[in-house]
């Protein structure tokens, strides 16, 4: 049985411990009915012609593919209805993480709440799925664990996280770019980040989509990041470049970063949106299971 | 173009380091570690695109200190502004009336009509803004408008003005010019003048503006013209007259002296070139009535060509004495000279009103009197009701301790006096016009009064019980005292005045009204208050006839000044004329700086105080 198989990894890992091995297996049973099409129907409309074996039927979304639409549902019902297909070919979930610097901020930190995700992703993933990889990126794509098939592998995974660390420049481009050029086989890419420094964000994304990859999104921020609770004359330092800036935090400055912040979540909203790229967003403050749960679910690949 | 005074102020600027390090030396900001900056600098960016200063503000504190730092240096280096007059300068234009001013320069024009085109020019170059007050110099500076900036109304009073026999004394009225200007150093002053008066009338000031009109005349004048009674002779009298030739050759001048239009002298005088001669003429008899002085000769200026001179009868002093009997008393009066004394004793039926009109003076002598209606009076050991001071007993020999200041007591010396016995007088009400003249320490012994009509002088004891009938002060203190109560100022000697001075009229206090008729023979009637009247209306020579009640007397008025007769311009500042530009064509003013500066350095403290206070606030 899966729940048995799980085992912490060795050395305690604070962000990996039993408790969190015990959410995990909860919700492995909370995603087990709705897993069963995961990915294979979606990925239909990027591999296509491969997987003809119907499975399922989904509410048309825009930049779904017109060629999809049960045009018979529709003159019944007047809705748009995709038709899923099951995919006969192996996919690979490959699980992005940032580990930059600015990743360790947060209460649990941003860096953890990645992690955790990644592992809660990777676990469930592997139920139906052939192949799970790992990659970390900073300045430049860091550690990577190859594609594992079995939860018998899942402690490497669990290993593999928790011994990453949390530092560095992020380069989104130049990282997502040498991802995109090493990994041979598309699959499915989830990339965990704050994202930000958008706009490098957005070209590495771009590189995996012209990778062949489907990529998912998953924009993690903590609290403080949110609502800042910073106020009077300060001396902000980045976490990542060193850089120091004075600034005197007032409501009205306070309401121009939550602003901007705001502008910055939309634009890579908006983005994804365009480039046919999930896109979600997940507070800290949001336990994981929840986060896999309520924002996996809204996603297209758990219909 | 800016001008340092001190230049070696400017090391204090070396201060500006210091303020520098002890800025750096303030509360640094608290310092946060966040995942990114991206979105403060962002934000902060929006705030300073809404509000442009706001990147400037950051470090405001600083540039205030610094600011403050620099202007304070500065302003200790006495920075001054060389700036020309600006378009709104006052201008004082100083017009000399004097006598000389009349001097023919040119066909039908003298100095005085040159000086008014010259005035005239002014006016219609002043600056659009600019003002201008109007004064003339005679003997007296005299103001004729205030700064006024209605050109047409300087232009009216200008053609109202007329040089006048006076002889002038621009010092005055250059002082009062410049105290006008005072604290506008961009002001000016011009003085149309023809020059003839002392160099060292020039102040020195940059501000004066020279004007000089005329040139070099013919002058013939008489400079002295006065009555002398000769030593030790009642009726013999000598009239002096003095001539000068002003020109540089000799002329033969028909002259005359006539008294009340006997001729006391008719002939020539021969002068030589800048010469004068002298006549002396004796003439025996009453010097009564009015001179003249007159000489004949076709010169430039004219006002110098005759003289006058008045002699007045003195009229005898009339006192009333009311006295029992007091032998110093009436000795005194008796010696003292044109005093006619009347002795009589009081009786409660005299009508006192109607003898204080016909008598000069009215003497109580230790008789109580009535009130006192208005008149002279003098009261000798005994007190009068409704006076501001009241009998209250007497006082046994009281020390002389005190003396006022008044006039009466001018040389009386008390210091031997003895008073057996004296009245003790209380003053009830203080006046004004009631006058110390000397007292115990018990009481007044001698009062002064003037109030509303009333003079009177009291003598608060018997002269028969004390030793001051003895005393060389006794005649002195009377008759000082019958001078103030009925001054004889206009009497026995010659009367004249230089033109345009102050001539004093002495008039009975009884007297409210003098009629005076000026030698052009307009007549006017002047009020009389307090028994003197000052005449300044004397810019004309001749001879001022005045009527004090049924009274007629004279007093006349010349120019007899030598210094104003020389009528060559004995200085022409053509040199300093050069130098100066008139205001608002160029003049050029050095305008103190450091003030401003100082009062900005300060504005700059204490908004970096403000702002610093503010962002320790904030912080």
């Amino acid at each position: 049985m899966a729940m048995k198989s799980l085992n912490a990894p060795a050395g305690g890992d604070p962000v990996f411990n039993d408790e969190f091995l015990r959410k995990l297996q909860r919700l492995e049973l909370l995603a087990r009915k709705i897993f069963r099409g995961l990915l294979r129907g979606e990925h239909t409309t990027s591999h296509r012609g491969r997987g003809l074996e119907f499975s399922d039927f989904r509410r048309y979304r825009p930049g779904d593919d017109f060629r999809h639409i049960d045009w018979n549902i529709y003159s019944r019902l007047d809705q748009l209805f995709l038709k899923l297909h099951t995919s006969e070919e192996d996919v690979t979930l490959h699980l992005i993480v940032d580990t930059s610097a600015s990743m360790g901020f947060g209460e649990p930190s941003k860096f953890d709440h990645a992690r955790r995700l990644a592992a809660a992703l990777a676990y469930i993933a592997l139920h139906n799925l052939d192949r799970v990889g790992v990659s970390a990126f900073a300045e430049g794509l860091g550690a990577a664990l190859p594609p594992i098939k079995t939860r018998h592998h899942m402690a490497r995974l669990l290993t593999f996280l928790g011994d990453l660390p949390c530092a560095g420049v992020t380069r989104f481009d130049s990282a997502l770019r040498a991802f995109a050029m090493r990994t041979r086989n598309p699959g499915l890419v989830v990339l965990i980040s704050d994202l930000l420094g958008a706009g490098e964000a957005q070209d590495g994304i771009e590189a995996l989509r012209h990778g062949g990859h489907d990529v998912v999104v998953i924009q993690l921020l903590a609290e403080s990041e949110i609502d800042p609770p910073l106020e009077g004359a300060l001396r902000v330092v980045d976490a990542e470049t060193g850089d120091e800036l004075e600034v005197t935090v007032d409501p009205e400055l306070r309401r121009l970063y939550q602003h901007r912040l705001e502008l910055l979540l939309q634009e890579m909203e908006s983005f994804c949106r365009r480039r046919g790229v999930e896109y979600l967003r997940a507070s800290t403050a949001i336990a994981f299971e929840d986060v896999v749960l309520k924002y996996l679910r809204q996603g297209a690949h758990l219909r | 173009m800016i001008q340092l005074a001190y230049p070696v102020a400017l090391l204090s600027l070396l201060a500006i380091p210091l303020l520098i390090a002890l800025h750096l030396l303030r509360p640094r900001r608290r310092r946060v570690v966040l995942s990114t900056t991206t979105l403060w600098q962002a934000a902060l960016k929006d705030r300073e695109r809404g509000l442009g200063l706001r990147r400037l503000l950051r470090n405001l504190s600083l540039l205030l200190l610094l600011a403050s730092a620099l202007v304070l240096g500065l302003a200790l280096a006495g920075p001054q502004w060389l700036t020309r007059a600006s378009e709104g300068a006052d201008t004082v234009l100083v017009l000399d009336v004097s006598a000389s001013m009349k001097t023919r320069s040119g066909i039908g024009t003298t100095r005085f009509d040159q000086a008014l085109a010259e005035a005239a020019d002014i006016v219609d170059g002043l600056p659009r803004e600019g003002r201008m007050l109007v004064m003339t110099s005679g003997r007296k500076a005299l103001l004729r408008t205030g700064f006024e900036a209605d050109r047409d109304a300087l232009r009216r009073v200008l053609a109202q003005l007329r040089p006048g026999d006076e002889a002038g004394r621009p010092r005055e009225a250059l002082a009062l010019a410049l105290s006008l200007l005072r604290g506008r150093e961009q002001g000016r002053i011009y003085f149309l003048t023809d020059g003839a008066f002392d160099p060292d009338v020039d102040p020195g000031s940059p501000q004066v503006v020279f004007r000089v009109v005329g040139a070099p005349a013919r002058n013939v004048a008489i400079t002295r013209f006065d009555f002398r009674q000769e030593l030790a002779s009642d009726d013999r009298f000598q009239v002096l007259m003095t001539v000068r030739n002003y020109t540089d050759a000799p002329v033969v001048v028909p002259a005359s002296v006539s008294l009340d239009g006997r001729a006391l002298y008719r002939g020539s005088l021969e002068l030589e070139a800048s010469n004068e001669q002298t006549l002396v003429l004796p003439f025996r008899g009453r010097a009564l009535g009015r001179a003249v002085g007159r000489i004949d000769v076709d010169d430039d200026l004219a006002a110098d060509n005759q003289a006058f001179a008045a002699v007045n009868a003195g009229d005898p002093l009339r006192v009333l004495l009311f006295t029992r009997g007091n032998f110093y008393l009436e000795s005194v009066l008796e010696a003292l000279p044109d005093l006619d004394l009347i002795k009589r004793e009081w009786s409660p039926a005299e009508d006192i009103a109607r003898l204080a009109r016909i008598h000069d003076v009215v003497v109580f002598d230790g008789i109580a009197g009535p009130r006192l209606p208005p008149g002279n009076f003098l009261l000798v050991n005994t007190v009068a009701p409704g006076l501001p001071f009241s009998d209250a007993g007497r006082v046994a020999q009281p020390d002389v301790v005190g003396r006022g200041p008044s006039a009466l007591m001018r040389d009386v010396d008390l210091t031997a006096v003895h008073i057996d016995r004296a009245l003790r007088v209380v003053i009830d009400e203080p006046v004004p016009g009631l006058q110390r003249l000397f007292w115990s320490p018990e009481t007044d012994l001698a009062l002064a009064l003037l109030d509303d009509g009333l003079k009177l002088v009291y003598l608060g004891f018997d002269l028969a019980q004390s030793n001051f009938p003895l005393q060389a002060a006794f005649p002195l203190f009377f008759s000082q005292s019958l001078e103030w109560l009925r001054p004889r100022g206009d009497g026995f000697v010659s009367t004249h005045i230089a033109a345009g001075s102050t001539h004093s009229i002495r008039v009975p206090s009884i007297q409210t009204r003098v009629i005076m008729r000026m030698p052009s023979g307009d007549a006017t009637t002047l009020e009389v208050k307090g028994g003197s009247l000052l005449f300044d209306a004397t810019a004309d020579t001749g001879i001022y006839r005045y009527s004090v009640g049924e009274v007629a007397r004279y007093f006349a008025v010349t120019l007899t000044d030598a210094r104003e007769s020389d009528v060559n311009s004995r200085w022409a500042p053509g040199e300093r004329r050069e130098q100066l530009q008139p205001a608002g064509n160029g003049a050029q003013a050095l305008v103190p700086l450091w003030p401003h500066l100082l009062v900005l350095a300060l504005v700059l403290l204490a908004l970096e105080w403000c702002v610093w206070t503010g962002s320790r606030g904030s912080a």
